[in-house]
C-alpha cells in the first residue's frame, strides 16, 4: 500500500466526522441562543452593570432600601402578591377539580370559560373591571336597586379592587397549572382509595391532595412571581396607597437624573423574582415554569429527585395527619354531597368572575350612551363607526397587526429550530438551555422593558417596527419552544425511521412525517406568539415612539385619559379575535387527537 | 429451504393468486443480498450493547436474531438499518461497506413492532411510499402497489386510513410497505409481538411464504424462541451483546453449546451428572439420584462432572419400573390439551420437567404419585 492511499483512508473518517458534526441537531439551538444573548441577556447584564456604577457599588441600592417610599412599596408588593397567590389557589383548586370532574359539553364550556380570558390582554380584562365597578357600572346599579346603597359609590381605586383585579387576571394561570397536575393522575387511584374504604373526603385528603401538591406549589409560585412584577392592573385599579414596586420603575423611567437608581430598582425586582424561582426550582424542578416534564437526561438525577419526592411527601403526610385528619373527622359527618357542592359553588364563582366582565364590556360596546353606563340605554353601532373611521385607531390597529405578524415570524422560526435542537440533540445541559430559552416568561416585563430601552437607544431602534417586533419575540420565543418541544417529543421516532429506511432523506422525513405530526403544535404556537405580541403593552411603553403606536398603547393612553365605549369596541374585537383563533385551532387539534 | 413455494401457497389458501404472482415476482427479482457484520461494537457509556459481533448472512437467507431484552439484538438490527452508527467494525452488504451510507440510501425494507404506519396517509399511500421515494413512475408504482396489496390480501382496504384497521391488518400493511420495492434485504423488528397468538401464528406462516416468494434476505429480531424455531433458516442466539451460538433451528434446539442457549431455547432439564466411563462419543453417566444413563457428547469431555440437557418431551414415562428407569415423585401435573406437563422430583431432590402425550385411558397423575422415567443416549446432550 502506498503512502498516498493511506492518506486517503485516514482522511475519510475525519471528513465523516465533520459532516456528522455539521448535522448535529444541537446547531439548531444557535440562532435562538444568539438572538437571546443579544437582545435579552446583554441588556440585562448591562442593567446590572449600570446599577452598580455609582460612587460606590451599593450606593443606588442603599437608596432603594433606605427611602421609605420604596421600602414600603416593596413590602406592600410582597403582601399583595402572597395574598393574590393565596386567593388564586383557594379558588383555583376547586375550579380545576370542576373541569376534571365534568364531562362532555359542560367540560368544554367550563374549560373555555377559563382558557378564553387567559388569552385576552391583561389591559382589556382590567379595563373590564373598571367598567364593572365604575360609578355607573352594573355592580353599583345592582346595589342601589336592591337598596343596599342609597346612591352609587366609588368602588374602584382601593386595595380590595387591586386584589380582586389581580386575582381575576391570574386565576386562569393557576387553574390551568393545577388542572394539568390533576389530569395527569391515574383516575383509578381515587377509585382505589374509595374501594379501600376511604370516604370521598378522606380520598381527597389522603390521595388527591398529596399527589397534586406539586401542581399547587407550581401554580402558587407562578402566580406569585407574575404578581411581583405586575404593573398594569394595580396602576388602573389601585389608589395612591396601593403603589406596587414595578410602578416606580415606569414612573421614574422618563427622568434622566435617576439613571443608575432606576436600574437598581429593576435589579432588586429581578433579583427577588429569580431568587423565588431558584428556590422553587430547587424543590419542584425548574420544569414547573413551563409545566413540562423532565427532558431526557442523565438517569441518576432522576432517581435523585425521586428520593426527594418521597421525603417531601412523607413530610406532607405527617402534617396532614397532625392537623388535617381530626378536622376531617368532623367534616366527615357532613353529607357526602357537601364536597361536590363546594367545588361547584366555588368553581361557578370563579367562572362568573372571569366571564362576567367580558360579557359586560361586549354589551357596552353596543351602547348608545356617550359615557360608560350599564345597562346601556339603547343599542347603537356608533362606537364601532367611530373606531373604524378614526384614522389614529386604524393606524394603531394596522401597526399592531404588522408588529405581531413580524414578531410571530421571528419567534416561530427561532423557536421551532431551537425546539428541534433541544429535543433531537444529545448535548449535555439540556435543562439549563431549556431554562434559558424559557426564562423570559419569568423576568418582570418592566425590568425587561427598562433594560431593552438602553439597548434600543444605543442602536437607535426606539420607535422602529422591526425592533419592537424583535422585543416582543423575546416573550413569544418561550411559548413556541414549550409548545413545539412538547409536540416533537410526541412524534413517534419509529415513523421517522420507517420513512428513512424506505428511502426518504432527512429533509423528506421532516417534510412528510415530522412536519405533519407537529402541525397542530406549530399552528397553536404561531397563534399564541402572534397574540402575545398583539397584546403586549409594557415593553411597548418603553420602546415605542409617537410615530409607532400599537393598539394596546392607544388603549392605555385612552384609559388614563377618558373612559369611553370606544375602548369597549376594541376589547370586543380582541375577544372575537381570540375566539376566532381558538375556533380555527379546533379542527387542527381534533385531527391531531384522532391521529394519536 | 423446505417445501416448494407453490405447495405452501396451497396450504395457506389463495393458491391461484399466489402461484400466479410468484411467477411474476420471481422474474423480476432473483435473490437477496448477502450481509456481513465484522467486529461490530456499539457501547452506551460503559454498557456494551453490541460487543464485537461478527456474522455472515447468505443471500436470500431467513436469519433470526434471538435473545432476551438487553442482549443487543435490536441494537444490531438498528446498526444494520443505519439508525445508529457503529463505534467500530464494519457492515458489508453484497461485499460493499454500508456502515457510512445514510439509512435512506441503503434500500432496505423494514417492519416495525409498532407498525409505524404514517397516520396521515391511506393504506395505499403508505405502501406506495418507498416507491415514491425511489422516484418510480406513477403507472409502475400503482401497478406494484396493487400487486403487493393483492399478495397481502389488502386490496379492499386500499383507501382506508391505518387507524381504521385492526392490529393484524395494520401489520400486513407494514409488511406490504416493506416489500413493495422488492428490496434485497428486509429487516423485521419483533413484528409479531403486538398481535394475539392465533394471529401471530397465521402471520408467521404468511411471512415464511412471502420469504419464499420474494427471495429477499430477511433479518428478523425476536425474543420468542418458538417464533425463531418456526420461521428461520438459521438462528443467532444473542446474550449480553455477543452471539452465543448460530445455527439451524434443529441444531440450536438439539445441540446447544451452553446452558444459556439450552435454557433460553425451548424448555429444558439440566441434569448434573458424573462421568463414569467414555467409549467413543458415548459417555456413561450417573446423576445425584444414582440414575445411570448413557449420553452423546462432543469429544472434548472425558472425565469429571458435566451438565446434561434432557428435553422434557424426550423423557419416557411409565407407571411400572423397568431395567433402565429411575423413580420420581410428581409435584404438579397440568393437562395442556394434546400433551401433559408434569413437574416431578428425582430422588436426589433435583426437579424434572416432563412433557408427554396424553394417552387414552391413562388418568392424570396426582401430586405425590410415583412414576418411572428413563432416557436413552440419543435423548440427551452433554453441555461443555
Amino acid at each position: 500500500m502506498t503512502s498516498a492511499s493511506i492518506g486517503v483512508q485516514a482522511g475519510r473518517p475525519a471528513d465523516l466526522d465533520l459532516v456528522r458534526r455539521l448535522r448535529d441537531p444541537a446547531l439548531l439551538l444557535l440562532p435562538a441562543l444568539a438572538f437571546l444573548a443579544f437582545i435579552y441577556l446583554l441588556p440585562l447584564i448591562d442593567l446590572i452593570r449600570i446599577s452598580v456604577s455609582g460612587p460606590s457599588w451599593s450606593s443606588y441600592f442603599q437608596r432603594v432600601f433606605a427611602i421609605p417610599l420604596y421600602w414600603d412599596s416593596l413590602v406592600r408588593t410582597m403582601q399583595i402578591s402572597v395574598t393574590v397567590a393565596g386567593l388564586c389557589l383557594l379558588f383555583g383548586y376547586p375550579t380545576a377539580l370542576l373541569i376534571h370532574r365534568s364531562r362532555g359539553i359542560v367540560q368544554v364550556l367550563i374549560a373555555t370559560a377559563i382558557v378564553l380570558p387567559y388569552f385576552i390582554a391583561i389591559l382589556i380584562r382590567t379595563y373590564a373591571w373598571m367598567v364593572l365597578l365604575g360609578r355607573n357600572g352594573p355592580v353599583n346599579k345592582l346595589l342601589v336597586s336592591i337598596g343596599i346603597l342609597s346612591e352609587p359609590v366609588q368602588l374602584l381605586f382601593n386595595r380590595g379592587t387591586v386584589l380582586l383585579g389581580m386575582t381575576a387576571v391570574l386565576l386562569p394561570l393557576m387553574v390551568l397549572t393545577i388542572y394539568s397536575s390533576v389530569a395527569r393522575l391515574d383516575q383509578s387511584l381515587t377509585r382505589a382509595a374509595l374501594a379501600s374504604g376511604a370516604g370521598p373526603i378522606a380520598a381527597f385528603w389522603r390521595v388527591l391532595l398529596p399527589l397534586t401538591l406539586p401542581g399547587m406549589g407550581a401554580g402558587f409560585l407562578l402566580v406569585f412571581v407574575a404578581a411581583i412584577g405586575f404593573f398594569i392592573t394595580p396602576t388602573l385599579l389601585g389608589g395612591p396607597g396601593d403603589q406596587m414596586f414595578a410602578m416606580h420603575i415606569t414612573q421614574q423611567a422618563d427622568s434622566v437624573t435617576s439613571e443608575g437608581f432606576l436600574q437598581a430598582l429593576g435589579v432588586v425586582l429581578l433579583t427577588i423574582t429569580l431568587a423565588v424561582v431558584a428556590v422553587a426550582g430547587r424543590f419542584l424542578g425548574f420544569e414547573f415554569i413551563w409545566g413540562g416534564r423532565k427532558l431526557t437526561e442523565a438517569a441518576p438525577k432522576a432517581t435523585d429527585r425521586h428520593a426527594a419526592d418521597g421525603g417531601r411527601r412523607s413530610f406532607g403526610a405527617s402534617l396532614a395527619d397532625l392537623f388535617g385528619w381530626p378536622l376531617l373527622r368532623l367534616f366527615g359527618r357532613l353529607p357526602a354531597s357537601c364536597g361536590t357542592w363546594t367545588v361547584r359553588l366555588m368553581g361557578g364563582l370563579v367562572i362568573a368572575i372571569l366571564i362576567l366582565p367580558i360579557i359586560v364590556v361586549m354589551i357596552i360596546s353596543f351602547s348608545s350612551a356617550s359615557y360608560l353606563t350599564f345597562p346601556p340605554p339603547g343599542f347603537s353601532l356608533r362606537w364601532y363607526e367611530q373606531f373604524f373611521s378614526d384614522s389614529n385607531w386604524m393606524r394603531a390597529f394596522w401597526t399592531s397587526l404588522v408588529v405581531a405578524a413580524m414578531s410571530a415570524a421571528i419567534a416561530v422560526v427561532l423557536g421551532a429550530s431551537a425546539a428541534l435542537g433541544i429535543v433531537r440533540s444529545n448535548i449535555r445541559g439540556k435543562s439549563a438551555i431549556m431554562l434559558l430559552l424559557v426564562s423570559p416568561i419569568i423576568v418582570p416585563p418592566v425590568v425587561l422593558g427598562l433594560s431593552l430601552y438602553s439597548l434600543f437607544l444605543r442602536f437607535d431602534l426606539v420607535g422602529s417596527t422591526v425592533g419592537l417586533a424583535a422585543a416582543h419575540a423575546i416573550g413569544g420565543l418561550p411559548i413556541v419552544v414549550v409548545i413545539l418541544s412538547a409536540s416533537l417529543q410526541g412524534v413517534d421516532t419509529r415513523l421517522e425511521q420507517a420513512a428513512a429506511v424506505h428511502g426518504a432523506s432527512s429533509l423528506t422525513v421532516f417534510r412528510l412525517v415530522t412536519l405533519p405530526a407537529i402541525m397542530p403544535g406549530l399552528a397553536a404556537a404561531t397563534f399564541f406568539a402572534f397574540l402575545h405580541s398583539f397584546d403586549e403593552l409594557v415593553l411597548t411603553l418603553f420602546l415605542s415612539s409617537a410615530q409607532l403606536k400599537t393598539l394596546p398603547l392607544m388603549l392605555w393612553g385612552d384609559i388614563n385619559y377618558r373612559l369611553n365605549p370606544v375602548l369597549a369596541v376594541v376589547s370586543t374585537l380582541e375577544v372575537l379575535l381570540v375566539i376566532a383563533g381558538l375556533v380555527l385551532a379546533r379542527p387542527v387539534l381534533a385531527t391531531s387527537r384522532r391521529a394519536t | 429451504m423446505g417445501e416448494p413455494a407453490a405447495q405452501r401457497a396451497m396450504r395457506s389458501g389463495d393458491a391461484n393468486v399466489r402461484t400466479l404472482l410468484t411467477g411474476r415476482l420471481r422474474e423480476r427479482d432473483a435473490i437477496g443480498s448477502s450481509i456481513a457484520v465484522r467486529d461490530a461494537v456499539k457501547t452506551y457509556g460503559s454498557f456494551h450493547a453490541v460487543d464485537r459481533i461478527s456474522i455472515d448472512i447468505m443471500p436470500g437467507e431467513f436469519i433470526t436474531l434471538l435473545g432476551p431484552s438487553g442482549s443487543g439484538k435490536t441494537t444490531l438490527l438498528n446498526l444494520v438499518a443505519g439508525f445508529q452508527s457503529l463505534d467500530s467494525g464494519e457492515i458489508l452488504v453484497d461485499g460493499k461497506p454500508v456502515h457510512n451510507v445514510p439509512t435512506h440510501k441503503r434500500g432496505f425494507g423494514m417492519v416495525f413492532q409498532s407498525y409505524a404506519l404514517f397516520p396521515n396517509m391511506t393504506v395505499s399511500q403508505n405502501v406506495a411510499f418507498p416507491l415514491r421515494m425511489a422516484g418510480v413512475d406513477r403507472a409502475t408504482a400503482e401497478r406494484r402497489v396493487a400487486e403487493t396489496l393483492e399478495i397481502m390480501r389488502l386490496t379492499e382496504h386500499a383507501t382506508k386510513s391505518p387507524s381504521q384497521m385492526s392490529g393484524g391488518q395494520q401489520q400486513r400493511v407494514a409488511i406490504a410497505r416493506a416489500i413493495v420495492r422488492r428490496p434485497k434485504v428486509v429487516l423485521m423488528d419483533e413484528p409479531l409481538s403486538a398481535l394475539d397468538r392465533r394471529l401471530r401464528e397465521q402471520i408467521q406462516i404468511e411471512i415464511r411464504d412471502l420469504h419464499q416468494t420474494i427471495g429477499s434476505t430477511i433479518l428478523f429480531v425476536t425474543h420468542d424462541q418458538g417464533e425463531a424455531l418456526t420461521m428461520s433458516d438459521r438462528i443467532a442466539v444473542l446474550n449480553a451483546g455477543r452471539i452465543v451460538q448460530i445455527g439451524r433451528p434443529l441444531d440450536i434446539y438439539r445441540h446447544p453449546t451452553d446452558r444459556f442457549v439450552a435454557s433460553f431455547v425451548g424448555e429444558s432439564n439440566l441434569v448434573e451428572a458424573e462421568i463414569l466411563q467414555k467409549r467413543g462419543s458415548t459417555l456413561t453417566m450417573k446423576n445425584r439420584a444414582g440414575y445411570v444413563f448413557s449420553a452423546e457428547s462432543r469429544d472434548t469431555i472425558d472425565v469429571g462432572r458435566a451438565t446434561v440437557l434432557v428435553r422434557p418431551e424426550r423423557i419416557a414415562v411409565s407407571n411400572e419400573p423397568n431395567a433402565n428407569s429411575t423413580p420420581v415423585s410428581v409435584t404438579s401435573a397440568i393437562f395442556l390439551g394434546e400433551i401433559l406437563r408434569i413437574e416431578a422430583q428425582m430422588e436426589g431432590g433435583e426437579p424434572l420437567l416432563i412433557r408427554c402425550t396424553d394417552m387414552a385411558g391413562r388418568p392424570l397423575p396426582a401430586i405425590g404419585d410415583r412414576l418411572h422415567v428413563s432416557w436413552g443416549a440419543a435423548d440427551c446432550w452433554v453441555l461443555a
